[in-house]
């Protein structure tokens, strides 16, 4: 087998430099990979021998396997549609942004061939802010969630890999946050941090309050991973070869246990969308953004006589929180360790 | 004797955790908008003087440490501040303990029946794996984990409270805890339905009933997706033991084998799940009060935020701090019974 697979290595001479010639490596690159990715039985001719034992080592198919399940494919079709409305509001929704925010006439109409969804407090249109809305949502949970995975990363590893009483008093002060009820803590943290800062709560004290409320999740959760993983001999390997302390805690243990991280990266995305509308919803948040729960918020008091205004953006709520967890589902199934040998 | 070593030990365990709590919310009230001393005075002019004096006797000229120190002992005593906006001159423990009941009734109904009917469920659809009914109650599930609590309420409220009427009466009654023009019975134990039963009107107990069921149907709904969830996958999990292929090989019925050998063994992450669940149930409480206009403790957190009321504030964190950490103790003690392996 080894010989078949030297002998198969072919050289090829390396062709001029130019435009052509890089476009033409890619292109062909691009189609094997895809042959490969995409053609269950398909075996590439040139593999060396480096890309043979990464290939037998780590398959790259584990990607395709997510897509066996429908509902996987139906939870990757939502978050590109609440992406899409995210990303591209001044294209999609029928009015301006001006509009969305403007005082025009006709509150609280029905849906009607101007607005499809009916009209909301001054007279905007629902369309235009459920589009507006999914902008907001991603924006706040994106980096709250970005900053809490970052900051709870590395003192979950910290302390997971010195032990003794430097994990005694980062595991005391997490459980201490994680003592309260998540909702409660933020709106207490939001309604302190505008305050402090002299203003109302802004949608940058949401971000920070959420943030920081999600770093003693995710040290717990790697906190385990990393106990078991410090105890592993190439841990040992790698410190008799010298490497230092940070070196081996960020280099060789945190590719090894980053997994659930990804997975749980997903489910919070769907948890911090949640919680920001209970928030807004509640009225803690920022008024003066376009949010989702701030709509719900508004039309509550008109729910007999004109239900669109609050039940379309509760349905969006349901629709972006369904398709993160639907990926994260199909996420942790993809990964799932047990599944690897199929 | 090592259960008992065991519950100790947690006991231990959460003292300094309790310390903590009472610290960052000393650290939290003291950022808090709102002047407690200015809601202190009488209405109208300033009076300047006053407010020194007043300011002077509350103790908020002393130096932090002294103010902490204070604020430790006059938890433990049990003298948690004075209401100042809500409800003035009354102490916050009576507050709280006067809005207890009404949340408790709700969370109380909701765990009960969210636990109950969700492992049931749960081991239902883990036997049935795939088949229908299994589908069925994963698209369900699945649905239920995503809603926001506030958006079921009013779809139901919108629904059965408004759309769907017979004889121009609603269904459900959308909001309140009872019907206006009856009055309470007289308080005995606190909780209205104990003391309806207790005076002998029994329709009170009905009306109260009748106006719990919205709100606890929303709330046990989405406490029962996940515990349904968790049940399916740690019950999935059991199964493919091989003490299970055993039991089977042996010739036990099937529905002995999940009785009798799987269940108990599926139930220990379930339990943690029930526990966390508590902690969403108290922000669920928060967010369905507010929908169904139901005065409780979450309508009062609400209300000491907006009227600046940081005594209440204060108490009232703490409160839910204490209870969710009595939950995860009473959570790790059914962990300890569950699995032997975990108190050795």
């Amino acid at each position: 087998m080894q010989e078949e697979i030297v002998s198969k290595t072919k050289f090829e001479e390396e062709p001029e430099s130019s435009v052509w010639g890089n476009f033409y490596k890619v292109v062909k690159w691009t189609a094997t990979n895809l042959k490969f990715l995409f053609v269950p039985a398909s075996r590439l001719d040139d593999l060396t021998i480096r890309e043979f034992n990464y290939e037998r080592n780590r398959s790259k198919r584990k990607f395709i396997r997510r897509f066996k399940s429908v509902l996987t494919i139906v939870g990757i079709l939502l978050v590109f549609f609440i992406a899409t409305l995210a990303v591209f509001p001044h294209w999609l929704a029928p009015y301006t942004f001006a509009d969305a925010n403007a005082v025009l006439t006709g509150s609280w109409g029905p849906p009607s061939d101007l607005n499809l969804l009916g009209k909301t407090k001054f007279g905007r249109d629902v369309l235009t802010r459920l589009i507006f809305g999914a902008r907001t949502s991603l924006t706040v949970a994106l980096p709250a969630i970005a900053f809490s995975v970052v900051f709870g990363v590395m003192v979950g590893v910290i302390a997971a890999y010195y032990g003794g009483w430097v994990d005694a008093v980062i595991m005391r002060i997490i459980d201490i946050f994680l003592a309260f009820p998540s909702l409660i803590l933020a709106l207490v943290f939001v309604v302190v941090l505008g305050n402090a800062f002299g203003t109302g709560p802004k949608i940058d004290y949401i971000m920070l309050a959420w943030g920081i409320l999600g770093i003693p999740y995710y040290s717990r959760l790697i906190r385990g991973n990393v106990l078991q993983a410090k105890e592993l001999p190439y841990i040992q390997a790698a410190r008799v070869a010298g490497a230092g302390n940070g070196r081996i805690m960020f280099k060789h243990i945190l590719p090894n246990v980053i997994q659930p991280i990804i997975i749980s990266v997903t489910f919070d995305i769907g948890g911090v969308i949640l919680s920001l509308a209970g928030l807004s919803f509640l009225g803690f948040s920022d008024t003066r953004m376009i949010d989702w729960g701030n709509e719900i918020a508004e039309g509550r008091q008109y729910l007999y006589i004109a239900p669109w205004a609050s039940l379309w953006p509760g349905l969006l709520i349901l629709l972006a929180v369904l398709g993160f967890m639907l990926l994260g589902d199909g996420l942790r199934d993809a990964l799932d360790p047990r599944l690897k040998n199929l | 004797m090592s259960l008992l070593k065991y519950i100790f030990k947690r006991l231990l365990a959460a003292i300094p955790v309790i310390f903590g709590v009472m610290t960052l919310t000393f650290i939290l009230s003291r950022f808090m908008p709102g002047d407690p001393v200015l809601a202190y005075l009488p209405e109208g002019k300033i009076d300047w003087d006053l407010y020194e004096q007043l300011k002077r006797n509350m103790g908020l000229y002393d130096p932090l440490h002294i103010q902490y120190f204070r604020y430790l002992g006059d938890i433990f005593v049990g003298n948690w501040g004075v209401s100042q906006s809500i409800a003035r001159g009354m102490p916050v423990w009576t507050l709280i303990m006067l809005k207890l009941p009404r949340t408790a009734d709700i969370a109380l109904f909701s765990i009960i029946i969210a636990a109950a009917v969700g492992i049931k469920t749960g081991i239902i659809s883990a036997s049935h794996r795939n088949k229908g009914r299994d589908t069925v109650l994963r698209g369900i599930t699945l649905v239920g984990v995503a809603l926001p609590v506030f958006f079921l309420g009013m779809l139901l409220q919108y629904t059965l409270g408004y759309l769907i009427r017979i004889d121009g009466v609603a269904i459900f009654p959308s909001t309140g805890f009872k019907t206006i023009i009856y009055t309470d019975p007289p308080a005995v134990t606190g909780f209205r339905i104990i003391d309806a039963l207790i005076s002998g009107q029994f329709y009170m107990v009905t009306d109260y009933l009748y106006h719990l069921v919205l709100p606890v149907f929303c709330l046990s709904f989405i406490s029962l997706a996940s515990i349904v969830r968790q049940t399916r996958s740690s019950m999935l999990e059991v199964l493919e033991q091989d003490y299970i292929r055993t039991a089977r090989a042996k010739g036990c019925k099937e529905k002995d084998v999940i009785n009798t050998h799987a269940k108990k063994n599926a139930m220990i992450p379930t339990v943690t799940i029930i526990g966390l669940g508590f902690g969403s149930l108290l922000t669920g409480a928060v967010l369905t009060e507010t929908t169904f206009g139901l005065a409780g403790m979450g309508q009062l957190l609400i209300d000491a935020i907006s009227n600046s009321d940081y005594w209440v504030l204060n108490g009232l964190v703490f409160f839910f701090a204490l209870v969710f950490i009595s939950i995860n103790l009473i959570t790790d003690v059914l962990y300890g019974i569950l699995d032997p392996r975990i108190r050795y």
